[in-house]
């Protein structure tokens, strides 16, 4: 969902920039107030397991593949959506800079579907999903879909914006390929998480995987 | 529990993992947002495959002016570099990611003011 410099014009993309920086102050200002000395090497662990994951496009069918964007698994595992805005920023900025993937000009807009909306829905989506459910891996995977889902619905809205894609067309495509991409957030979210919490419970915000809720 | 210098050289052992089977095994279509520019520029139905040759930036209007050659471009150091260059250029871009990681959360904890 990576949008390239071409699809937005620059007084669009300026304006997403200026909101995604809110959101990174914010994020920022929680690596610095709230993130402890002991969950630096998960966020190192993270940015690079993130990295490598999105370079793993895989198919979905009907011509088109996807990879897990990452940020509901950021916003749950720390158990704070500013969390995935900080680490998808550093992402998106050696994707963008380096890599060539995802614009300079359009990252704004980048930093808020994938790190703001994925962010937010996921954790949000998580903790209630969780109250609901009781169980970690459900929740997580539920929202983690729902994170891509209106994350893609967003896009498509901003590419309508753009004059890039019409808007009824946009959505239903951006829609349909990201409920299948969706499926890969969901499953890889719930595993990842598994992983964290069979090896290192300690540096999972919500540590209970059955009963109880995320505090 | 594990260690935390086991936690972290195991997890970087799996991001590396993951980006080195991804230069092999990766799927080369196009991603939703490219194949939703295909859609509506008429390139490809909603189900169809992709055609070869089809290019996202080319099937849409491309209001945005701005062109950067970033270093290297999709996660590559050139045709000619090939499979080799492909595995430096994602190797380089873990250790990049975990180094920034690190650096950049341990950097600003450390403006902290002390209590």
């Amino acid at each position: 969902m990576h949008i390239p410099d071409a699809f937005i014009p620059l007084p669009q993309a300026v304006i997403y920039w200026i909101i995604a920086l809110i959101f990174v102050a914010l994020a920022l200002r929680w690596a610095k107030n709230e993130l402890s000395e002991d969950r630096i090497p998960l966020v190192a662990v993270l940015a690079a397991g993130i990295f490598a994951i999105q370079a793993f496009n895989l198919p979905v069918g009907m011509g088109t593949s996807g990879h897990l964007v990452g940020g509901a698994l950021v916003a749950i595992v720390f158990g704070s959506p500013f969390a995935a805005v900080f680490i998808l920023t550093l992402v998106l900025i050696v994707q963008g800079l380096i890599f060539g993937d995802g614009g300079l000009t359009t990252m704004g807009a980048n930093i808020i579907n994938m790190g703001v909306v994925g962010g937010f829905v996921g954790y949000y989506g998580y903790t209630g999903l969780k109250g609901i459910t009781k169980n970690t891996y459900i929740s997580a995977a539920v929202a983690a879909w729902c994170a891509c889902f209106l994350a893609a619905l967003l896009c498509a809205v901003e590419m309508a914006v753009a004059g890039t894609f019409p808007l009824v067309p946009g959505l239903v495509a951006m829609g349909v390929y990201h409920a299948a991409i969706g499926i890969i957030e969901g499953i890889i979210t719930a595993l990842v998480i598994y992983l964290i919490h069979h090896s290192r419970p300690d540096l999972l915000a919500d540590s209970t995987e059955g009963g109880g809720v995320a505090t | 529990m594990m260690e935390t210098k086991q936690f972290i050289i195991i997890g970087l052992i799996l991001a590396l993992l993951v980006g080195i089977v991804a230069v092999f095994a990766a799927s080369g279509d196009p991603d939703g947002l490219e194949s939703t520019a295909l859609v509506v520029g008429g390139e490809k139905t909603l189900t169809s495959v992709t055609p070869e040759d089809a290019d996202a930036e080319e099937a849409v209007p491309s209001p945005g002016l701005f062109t950067y050659e970033s270093p290297l471009p999709d996660y590559s150091m050139g045709e000619e570099a090939g499979t080799g260059g492909a595995l430096v250029a994602i190797v380089l871009g873990i250790i990049i990611m975990f180094g920034l990681g690190w650096g950049a959360s341990a950097a600003i904890r450390a403006m902290r003011e002390p209590k």
